[in-house]
């Protein structure tokens, strides 16, 4: 490998490094700044915007919404992706293949198609809307990631020993709960932390199928239609701070290497 | 030991949440597709009219959204591809680190990033700002902000980890020795490049190209947030749903989308296939 090359390469990592992460560290940095613009040169550091966003009546019904309906996507998607990524190990290659790719359809749809679909799918079918319905919708885009995760790990899996312990006498649900499930315990609940991360971020679906209700982004939406408020970087400072530590943990749970 | 039934019950409640939320929902948004509204009433109907409709109204706003989604998705993807290169060929001990970048901000959220790109383009914006603070303009550009330049950007920022993620998962695949092989037969930097990497990145590039402009070619949000008067389909189709809204005409506008849409995608992954080792 040649010099100019290796510059080259390091100043493109660079551009590209700057253009994925300034959007989310000028969000931060002016949740923390006293102008009333998110805007240079900065002045002084404040905690204005903070103290703006907990004076704000909305804020602690959709804090608690948010964290109501993601803990829940978290918990159900946990649930029913290991069983659906156990029972795919159990199947084969192919028809694994086919029911995981089935899953993931509703990752491909537009979410403002999926959205105004459930929407219509929901009022027509007398479903009362609210965090329920919610959480509902949220599962078809939670589920896929979690059993994608369970899966990978599953296939790793040395099923021998809960052959073992089946031969001991061990009943299946029994030797589910005594060996595999301790075994893969940190990828389970680092695939519920992917899922509420991403329960927890989505604004579009949610926007359609909450009813009359707020969640911490249709909070920021309602904010941000009207005017520009640094109010909304403190607000979208704490979505950040949940979904990216979720995250955090999760890859390190799952220890998630690419 | 293998015991059939127990699989598929275990496979039973994510089979239930996809038949009953996703497919049961979808199948029904068409059946409304091709009723009407008679007398602000939703009447059961077999009526190609709103598709029609769709045609004669929105058909210009059709063609620039699925224009503009392909541009987005062409410079995301490529995009995508520079970087997983970067990560799998270039970067050496950087490597994970930039991956690690990519997975962060595939979760930093939708709507933030549209609301930061507006902090950071707006007449009284943070590039405006800094640049009138360096002393390198004197009036605020205002061209950066209400245009479909500021609507790719945002965009492309937004997809970029969508496009890396898969390309990068492709390239992984890869082996070192296939790269010494192919140096060893002789072939330089851009025949592995051209016969190599690219034909074996070919599953990530079209996941994320498809990907990337399903989003682009639906997404309503952006354009109203940054784009001012740019129109795209999706700023036509949220509104059907609303107060005065037209549901079966909205739901024909969004199959009328996904099926334009899903037609770009195989011609461009047609075009993709072409590129095969010589």
């Amino acid at each position: 490998m040649n010099r100019p090359s290796n510059i080259l390469w390091a100043g493109v990592g660079t551009l590209f490094v700057l253009f994925l992460l300034s959007p989310l560290v000028l969000v931060v940095l002016f949740a923390f700044t006293s102008r009333p613009q998110s805007a240079f040169p900065i002045e002084a550091l404040s905690l204005r915007w903070w103290q703006a966003m907990l004076a704000n009546p909305n804020f602690l019904p959709a804090l608690k919404n948010s964290l109501l309906i993601s803990g829940t996507v978290g918990i159900v998607s946990a649930i029913v992706g290991t069983m659906a990524a156990l029972s795919l190990t159990q199947l084969d290659p192919w028809r694994a293949r086919l029911a995981t790719a089935l899953l993931c359809l509703p990752l491909m749809l537009p979410p403002l198609v999926l959205g105004v679909a459930l929407l219509i799918f929901y009022s027509r079918a007398r479903i009362p809307m609210g965090p329920q319905t919610v959480v509902m919708s949220h599962l078809l885009f939670a589920l896929p990631f979690v059993v994608l995760v369970l899966y990978a790990r599953l296939r790793n899996f040395d099923f021998r020993v809960v052959e073992s312990a089946r031969d001991l006498g061990a009943s299946p649900l029994r030797a589910f709960f005594t060996v595999t499930l301790p075994i893969i315990s940190p990828t389970v609940i680092g695939a519920a932390l992917i899922a509420t991360a991403l329960s927890l971020d989505d604004f579009v679906i949610t926007f359609f199928t909450i009813g009359k209700g707020m969640t911490l982004p249709t909070f920021v939406f309602a904010m941000i239609r009207t005017t520009v408020t640094p109010a909304a970087n403190a607000v979208g400072t704490l979505i950040l701070l949940m979904t990216i530590g979720a995250t955090l943990t999760a890859l390190w749970l799952t220890r998630y290497r690419g | 030991m293998r015991d059939r039934g127990a699989t598929y019950l275990l496979l039973a409640p994510a089979a239930l949440i996809f038949g009953t939320l996703f497919v049961l929902p979808l199948i029904y948004f068409l059946v409304i597709s091709f009723w009407r509204v008679r007398l602000f009433k939703l009447s059961p109907d077999f009526t190609f009219v709103n598709y029609l409709q769709v045609f004669d109204l929105h058909l210009p706003t059709l063609i620039f959204t699925l224009s503009l989604a392909f541009l987005i998705a062409v410079l995301t993807t490529a995009l995508g591809f520079t970087y997983a290169y970067l990560i799998r060929f270039k970067a050496g001990r950087w490597g994970p680190t930039l991956l690690f970048i990519a997975l962060i901000t595939l979760f930093g959220g939708y709507l933030m990033k549209i609301y930061s790109w507006m902090t950071i383009l707006g007449i009284t914006g943070v590039l405006n700002t800094a640049l009138r603070a360096l002393g390198i303009i004197e009036e605020p550009l205002p061209w950066l902000f209400y245009n479909v330049g500021a609507v790719v950007v945002t965009l492309v920022n937004f997809l970029l980890p969508l496009a890396v993620l898969p390309i990068y998962a492709s390239m992984r695949g890869i082996t070192d020795i296939e790269m010494e092989a192919a140096r060893d037969l002789g072939a330089g930097a851009w025949r592995r490049f051209s016969d190599v990497v690219v034909p074996r990145s070919h599953p990530g590039i079209m996941a994320g190209f498809a990907l990337c402009f399903l989003l682009a070619a639906g997404d309503y949000l952006t354009p109203q947030l940054v784009g001012g008067k740019v129109n795209m389909i999706g700023v036509q189709i949220a509104p059907q749903f609303g107060g005065l809204g037209n549901w079966p005409m909205g739901a024909a506008m969004s199959f009328v989308t996904l099926g334009s849409s899903l037609a770009v995608i195989i011609f461009a992954l047609y075009l993709l296939s072409q590129w095969r080792p010589r």
